[in-house]
């Protein structure tokens, strides 16, 4: 069972990295939201290759990397959304949610070595939300990205907790097991997401469409 | 391990876990709750595109239908009127390009092709008139129908009240010439089929509306066969009213008149 899921999270880290690659490929033909998406996967593929680095390497923690992750992700799906939802509003949400985060860290700035469930659930949730506008939008007509939409519902959703119980690994009563079952937990959901990405890209951007 | 699961001081743990796959099982249903309403949205507009193509499709095969009965009747009236007319004044010029025929003779010929062209010439004015009458091109919607209506009574047959106010530029051209093109009909329908023997009309504009009213003391018809009948134009007429725009409202039973009003906004 723990090769198998060995094996999962080694596939989650290569295919993070190569999918990338195929959205960059359209990036030029593409609109602002398909380019708000690819920057996204690029980041998410840098901060995965970062963490995997600081682990091979031994450097220390890599917790500080969660909080890039949580950032970057919230502000370019913001970014993404706003575009795909043509809200003007979601920016101002975005700058809202970044201040009360830098507040947080200037009165608190050993959470840097922490992890952040508030600042988690806030954002996750956010973006949950703004994609369930989006499935309300696309309802009645078609709608670009939609099965990426429903990656980023479903992994979201489901994994805002697995983060947000981060800091359980710093409580001595729970065993190591546990976090490390929500860690596979999140795996699993983290290969359908990616999963999704790739359907997306492979029905709709893999043959350039003529205009 | 499920012992250890369940034990207090993994109870949070426990806890955890239900939460994350009960936002799981949430997060699918809520996927599968937005396909389900997507199929169905996307079933019922179709179904209303499909009630919108099936209504332009009738509007397209009746349009054709009283283009081919115009196109009959015209063909008849210049049949009637100008070629069998021709023939006689064709025959007589015959008889003139003889070189046998005497002064008086000649004279009587020559009467008579005086006498059938100008036959000729006022029917053929008249076919071109009802074709497309010179009054509305030249002095509008208003002269025209106020022209219709003069011509009818002309004839003394008819008892006619009418009141037309209408602000010149409110519909566009070809608009206009719908709109006359129902005058005309409910007018060749009061006289051809309802024996009326009073008419009264009403078109009055205002500042973005416009309102028509149309009354005779015929001997009405059942409404459920004015649909069946197509000789009678209504459905030209309500052709027309769509593509103004317009709400059609016919009221009619046997031997109580019709009144039909229309009323469009701009």
């Amino acid at each position: 069972m723990d090769g198998f899921l060995d094996l999962i999270r080694d596939i989650t880290i290569y295919f993070s990295m190569f999918y990338p690659l195929l959205y960059i490929k359209s990036f030029v033909s593409n609109n602002k939201a398909f380019k708000f998406f690819t920057i996204y996967l690029v980041t998410i593929a840098i901060i995965q290759f970062s963490l995997v680095f600081i682990v091979k390497t031994q450097l220390g923690s890599n917790i500080f990397l969660s909080h890039f992750y949580f950032m970057l992700q919230f502000v370019l799906l913001s970014l993404f959304y706003a575009e795909l939802l043509k809200f003007k509003w979601i920016i101002g949400v975005m700058g809202f949610v970044l201040i009360g985060v830098t507040c947080q860290f200037i009165d608190d700035p050993s959470l840097f070595y922490r992890y952040n469930p508030t600042g988690f659930m806030v954002t996750q949730l956010l973006i949950v939300i703004y994609a369930l506008l989006y499935f309300y939008k696309a309802l009645s007509k078609k709608s670009a990205f939609l099965i990426v939409n429903i990656g980023i519902l479903f992994y979201l959703l489901s994994s805002a907790l697995i983060f947000a119980s981060g800091n359980l690994i710093f409580d001595v009563k729970i065993p190591e097991y546990v976090s490390a079952k929500l860690g596979d937990i999140n795996i699993v959901l983290y290969l359908a997401f990616q999963c999704l990405i790739f359907v997306e890209w492979w029905k709709n951007y893999s043959v350039l469409k003529i205009k | 391990m499920v012992e250890e699961l369940f034990g207090t001081e993994n109870q949070i743990v426990n806890i955890i876990f239900i939460a994350i796959t009960i936002l799981l099982v949430m997060s699918i249903s809520i996927v599968l709750f937005f396909y389900f309403s997507r199929n169905r949205i996307k079933k019922t507009q179709l179904e209303k595109a499909n009630l919108v193509i099936s209504h332009q499709k009738e509007i397209f095969r009746s349009t054709i239908i009283t283009q081919e009965e115009e196109r009959k009747r015209i063909a008849q009236d210049l049949h009637d009127a100008i070629s069998s007319k021709l023939n006689i004044v064709s025959l007589n010029a015959n008889f003139l390009a003889k070189e046998d025929i005497t002064s008086t003779e000649a004279n009587k010929f020559g009467n008579s092709i005086l006498k059938v062209t100008t036959t000729i010439l006022e029917s053929s004015r008249k076919i071109a008139h009802e074709l497309l009458p010179p009054t509305l091109q030249k002095f509008g919607l208003e002269a025209a129908i106020e022209e219709l209506y003069e011509e009818l009574y002309d004839t003394q047959k008819y008892k006619i009240k009418y009141s037309v106010s209408y602000s010149e530029k409110f519909l566009s051209a070809d608009h206009e010439l719908h709109l006359f093109r129902i005058v005309q009909e409910l007018m060749s329908n009061s006289i051809k089929y309802a024996e009326a023997t009073t008419l009264t009309f009403l078109l009055e504009t205002k500042k973005n509306s416009l309102y028509l009213q149309y009354n005779d003391d015929g001997k009405g018809i059942d409404l459920n066969t004015i649909q069946k009948i197509k000789g009678l134009g209504m459905i030209g007429i309500e052709n027309r009213v769509a593509i103004l725009n317009g709400k059609l409202n016919i009221d009619t039973s046997p031997n109580n008149g019709i009144t039909v009003t229309i009323e469009l906004d701009r």
